[in-house]
């Protein structure tokens, strides 16, 4: 057998044995993509007859009373999410880090690790149910304190919903986010820090000259991930306000679910889709364009 | 990994139909049947304990194994299905998977009908209930078993079909503490103005006057205090007379009605009275509980937190079975807004909200034997069962055995602790529905935007707003959905015109 001709046969086995990969993302990622796409531009009711009507559900969409409330609740949570995934996870995994004995920071690596278990969706029902709730944490605490006036209803006061729910989770310390920035304080040299420490550098201001241009690559990571699930992700409004009260916490995920399934406006759904979808490339994009990891402020220098 | 596909695959393969949903035959009973029956039974599911309380259900359960021996190769399946979710329904029938006999909300179906997914049941109720001996009501019409004739009848969709069978009645009512009552010398107000006086009292003395979910203000609430202010100007609205559904809907707008008035200018801001409406459910407001969201409403009430109750008839079963309950309670309906309250309404009485708690409907899964309803063996098995499920003493086996629902078949009693319940559904219907029967994003707007004001988040003004364009919409999603002419409302808008002559502040068109 020739070369060309066994390398062709190679070539065809590993085509062969993605095929059923890429088949299954065809028919459950990319098909549904294109027909959503196509659907955006249709009036299409679930069992009812369907009627091309061109950019007309992008221009409602435009003109919907629950664009403004709810890109500015999404934005809302991107800045608060970002905040966060910024700072507490990668004070934490510095302190983690900066643990003299390898058994501590196992066992607090793991200690940290260990609230993943819980599925998100029981946390943020005790989060609803035992804290937020009339006869909850928060409330009793207060008429304990002789402070009734105070107590309310967390997730159903417009003016205490939306930090209630973006305080669900506090104090943002556990999960994996503590695990990625380790590995980049990990992969460090060694030397960097000793070079930084004869040019004086000590504690926070080595932290923040030397380890987080040095983390930038998880920092981008985390933002694109936390940017792309912000935008995305609905089911937590779902599960603690579904959106309410009035929309105070709408978002447009949860408004495409709704329009999808509850109001059978699949057309209308589609189109918030695709928009969201262009949200979210437009913002990757950014994110690649102009937020530098350190490898490549490294191949910049050089 | 072989293994774990072969115990993947092993795990998803669906299950015999014997064993599926809740089991209502003996194990030796297993043997294949050439008919599968699926019910989604909703309250009566067997072996289910209704609020936690009292001996599982076998009600249903007895009835279906009689049934069985009748119908040696049918079987009936009960089965959990969540159809008061509309994902789940819309997704299933659009599927033709849905249970065979659903039991929901009629408002839903009528979203629905012009998409085949139900059965129109008229052909079957005006022929007899073969179960029902001669003579008997039912045995020349099934109509005629149905007690409550005008509330049964007022079903049929705004298509003139009707596609459900009321099985039984529920409605709403206050429940209140009578021992709290007397201890404060307190009675049970006869219109608006004594009932805001009684909350007032009440609120003075520390408890919270009236538990009410956020949900029943939106539903209830609404259209109980809509028809207060539109009931006196009726007459000059109703454009449309449907012989079948006058007996209860004789007053009530449906929604190519409601579209056409929304082009007159009603139901916008320039409509006091439409204004007015919501202006009085927020000043009840304040005599609410403090968190409409998280409250528990009935421990609330029994453990003598909250003095009166706005609830359906469903409670009286928890009341009447938690040996936590230490208070006498009683029951009474909504009072009427005398015109020294509002200068719309005349202090007529409070118009019944209610109707059917249980209503089964056909699906079109019911004919999947041969894809045709004419033709279908299954379809005739699934009716038949339907007619025997509502013989007198079989109702009172399913219905009488937890105290939530009255009986709608003649012959059935209600319970002596429902009775009340009776007195009040023999008020007139209200003259609409808009959650459920109107639009279900309109629905889903509304409840948030009245969440909303009456809990001080938006303004007056701001909720109006989002009132106006909500109705609008909703009227113009209606119109096109169902290819509604509206134009031809116009004669019989002309023609009441002397009828609204009189009449002061009407809105203007434009």
């Amino acid at each position: 057998m020739s070369i060309k001709r066994q390398k062709l046969v190679s070539t065809a086995a590993i085509y062969a044995m993605l095929t059923p990969t890429f088949g299954l993302l065809a028919v459950f990622s990319l098909v549904p993509f294109v027909w959503a796409f196509v659907t955006s531009f249709f009036d299409y009711e679930v069992g009812g007859e369907s009627r091309f009507v061109g950019f007309d559900n992008y221009l409602e969409y435009l003109h919907d009373p629950t664009l403004l409330p709810s890109f500015g609740n999404l934005l809302f949570l991107t800045v608060f999410g970002l905040l966060i995934v910024s700072t507490v996870p990668l004070a934490v995994a510095k302190l983690i880090f900066s643990l003299k004995s390898e058994k501590a920071r196992y066992l607090y690596r793991v200690l940290f690790l260990i609230p993943i278990v819980v599925p998100g969706v029981a946390g943020m029902m005790i989060w609803q149910g035992m804290i937020y709730n009339d006869t909850g944490l928060l409330n009793e605490t207060l008429r304990m304190l002789g402070r009734e006036d105070l107590t309310r209803g967390w997730l159903s006061d417009p003016r205490t919903v939306l930090w209630a729910v973006v305080f669900m989770g506090f104090p943002f310390a556990g999960g994996i986010n503590i695990l990625i920035y380790y590995a980049g304080l990990a992969g460090i040299s060694e030397s960097i820090h000793e070079a930084a420490e004869l040019d004086g550098a000590r504690g926070l201001m080595k932290f923040l000259k030397i380890d987080v241009p040095l983390v930038m690559s998880q920092i981008k990571l985390l933002t694109i991930l936390t940017v792309i699930g912000t935008v995305q992700g609905f089911e937590g409004m779902f599960i603690l306000t579904k959106g309410g009260p009035g929309f105070k916490t709408m978002v447009p995920g949860l408004w495409m679910y709704m329009n999808a399934f509850s109001f059978q406006r699949m057309g209308y759904a589609c189109a918030i889709g695709v928009l969201l979808f262009l949200l979210i490339l437009s913002l990757t994009i950014l994110n690649m364009r102009y937020f530098r990891s350190s490898e490549e402020l490294k191949a910049e220098s050089a | 990994m072989v293994i774990v596909l072969g115990l993947a695959a092993w795990a998803l393969w669906p299950r015999a139909a014997t064993h599926a949903g809740a089991d209502v035959h003996d194990v030796k009973d297993s043997a294949p049947r050439k008919y599968t029956i699926r019910v989604a039974p909703g309250i009566y599911m067997p072996g289910r304990r209704p609020q936690d309380l009292g001996k599982p259900l076998d009600g249903l359960r007895d009835v279906t194994r009689e049934f069985e021996k009748q119908y040696p190769d049918t079987r009936i399946e009960f089965t959990e299905a969540p159809v008061g979710q509309r994902e789940y329904l819309i997704t299933q029938l659009a599927a033709g998977q849905a249970p065979d006999i659903i039991n929901v909300n009629v408002g839903d179906v009528w979203q629905d009908v012009q998409k085949g997914w139900y059965l129109p049941l008229d052909k079957y109720l005006e022929q007899p209930n073969p179960f029902i001996a001669k003579g008997q009501p039912g045995s020349v019409q099934w109509w005629d078993q149905f007690k409550y004739q005008a509330i049964s009848r007022s079903k049929t969709a705004p298509d003139g079909k009707v596609y459900c069978v009321t099985y039984d009645m529920v409605e709403t009512g206050i429940f209140y503490n009578k021992s709290m009552f007397a201890r404060l010398d307190l009675s049970v107000p006869k219109d608006w103005g004594e009932f805001l006086k009684l909350q007032q009292k009440l609120k003075d003395a520390g408890v919270i006057p009236f538990l009410v979910d956020k949900g029943a203000v939106a539903d209830w609430g609404v259209d109980l205090v809509f028809n207060q202010l539109y009931g006196t100007i009726v007459p000059g609205l109703k454009l449309k007379r449907d012989p079948s559904r006058e007996a209860h809907l004789s007053r009530f707008f449906d929604w190519d009605e409601l579209a056409f008035l929304n082009q007159k200018g009603f139901f916008t801001r320039r409509d006091p009275r439409f204004v007015e409406t919501f202006r009085i459910l927020k000043a009840w407001r304040q005599f609410f509980e403090k968190d409409m969201s998280s409250t528990d409403l009935t421990k609330a009430f029994v453990t003598q937190k909250g003095a009166m109750y706005w609830t359906g008839s469903w409670q009286v079963n928890r009341l009447v079975r938690d040996p936590d309950v230490g208070f006498d309670w009683g029951l009474f309906y909504l009072p009427p807004i005398p015109k020294s309250l509002s200068r719309f309404a005349d202090g007529h009485p409070q118009c019944v909200i209610g109707g059917s708690g249980t209503q089964f409907e056909v699906t079109n899964s019911a004919f999947d034997d041969t894809h045709n309803a004419a033709t279908s063996e299954k379809l005739k098995r699934t009716i038949a069962f339907i007619q025997y499920l509502t013989i007198p003493k079989n109702v009172d086996r399913v219905v009488n055995e937890i105290l939530c629902f009255l009986p709608n078949v003649v012959g059935a009693e209600p319970r002596p602790e429902l009775k009340p319940f009776d007195t009040i559904l023999q008020r007139d219907f209200a003259n609409s529905k808009w959650l459920y029967t109107f639009d279900l994003r309109f629905d889903e707007i509304m409840r948030r935007m009245l969440d909303l004001y009456i809990n001080n988040g938006i303004s007056e003004d701001e909720f109006m707003a989002w009132m106006e364009t909500n109705v609008k919409t909703a009227c113009e999603t209606i119109v096109r959905r169902k290819q509604i002419d509206l134009s031809k409302f116009e004669p019989k808008w002309k023609e009441l015109a002397p009828l609204r002559a009189g009449v002061q502040e009407l809105p203007s068109e434009h």
